[in-house]
């Protein structure tokens, strides 16, 4: 099953991870290596694929609730 | 630079010619994959195999190779590439399951060197073969299921053709010469094994079945020892005039 994957990463250790893209893949394995060939442009500390579907937005416009 | 024992020259020759041909194998699909990630994964193994290719003419000019036969300057008979790759015939899956064989079989016996001219240089390609390989059987997992009949028959052929180019199971402990000379740190009869187990093991819950695979290739009264296969064979002569550029001749610095 072709899932999408997110793909985040940082140049140096104590940098920021950032978001830097996505890939669609047939497994995590084939992710991971589309990511690193696809995503080549730096020579990153740290390189990671998330599955899109384990992103958990945080809700950050949440109104104060009212009470009842 | 030191000499190498005898063998020594046609072993190195045959990797480099395999890595020479993979690399144009590379290119040739690198746009037909079935998406730009692939396109992408293939169009960066054929530039680091052009780089290996590359670093191995420097040492095999230092044991006396001349540089213009080297550069395609030779018959086709004269490339001594795996047999698999000499043409790739049906569709992406057949071209995966082709280049996995040759690429795997052309880095165990490059890692099985053990000689002072190689050491740092390997270590750098080894950097470079994990994610070939790494993808390559990262595809195959995926294809073993969408493609298992193709994937399994062209394992069937080009299997024994990588087997041939490891070499023969009779070169053992006792009589693999370049093991017994100490230019290699394991005998063929060993990288076999291992190589046979990696892809066992990878097809190992899969639909794709290695039990017709044949195992025992190659014959070794007719194997030949410098182009490390059976039954003759070549890339074709216009392979060879691309690989040697000839329409860009005008644009060579001298």
């Amino acid at each position: 099953m072709t899932r999408h994957y997110e793909v985040f990463a940082r140049i140096n250790q104590g940098d920021e991870t950032l978001h830097i893209g996505n890939v669609q893949a047939d497994s995590d394995r084939l992710a991971k290596l589309y990511a690193h060939n696809t995503f080549d442009e730096e020579d990153w500390d740290f390189l990671a694929v998330v599955r899109r579907e384990d992103v958990l937005e945080v809700d950050v416009d949440q109104e104060v609730l009212s009470p009842a | 630079m030191s000499e190498w024992p005898d063998p020594a020259l046609d072993y190195v020759q045959a990797i480099t010619d395999t890595k020479l041909v993979l690399g144009h194998r590379y290119a040739q699909w690198s746009l037909t994959g079935p998406s730009l990630e692939d396109d992408i994964g293939g169009a960066s193994a054929a530039q680091e195999e052009v780089g290996h290719v590359r670093q191995l003419f420097r040492l095999l000019e230092d044991q006396g190779r001349d540089s213009d036969w080297l550069d395609g300057h030779r018959d086709p008979e004269e490339v001594n590439n795996v047999a698999s790759l000499d043409s790739i015939d049906g569709e992406w899956p057949e071209y995966l399951a082709t280049i996995a064989t040759a690429d795997r079989a052309a880095w165990y016996l490059l890692d099985a060197i053990d000689h002072e001219d190689f050491g740092g240089m390997v270590t750098k390609m080894g950097e470079d073969e994990y994610f070939h390989l790494e993808y390559h059987d990262a595809r195959l997992e995926s294809l073993a299921e969408k493609e298992t009949e193709v994937i399994q028959s062209t394992l069937e052929e080009t299997l024994p053709q990588a087997l041939a180019f490891i070499g023969p199971a009779e070169h053992d402990a006792e009589s693999d010469p370049l093991y017994g000379a100490g230019f290699t740190d394991r005998p063929v009869a060993e990288i076999r094994e291992s190589y046979l187990r990696h892809f066992e093991d990878l097809f190992e819950g899969t639909s794709v079945s290695l039990e017709n695979v044949d195992r025992s290739a190659p014959d070794l009264e007719a194997w030949n020892e410098t182009r490390r296969r059976v039954n003759g064979g070549s890339i074709p002569e216009a392979d060879l005039v691309q690989i040697r550029g000839d329409s860009n001749e005008l644009y060579v610095m001298d």
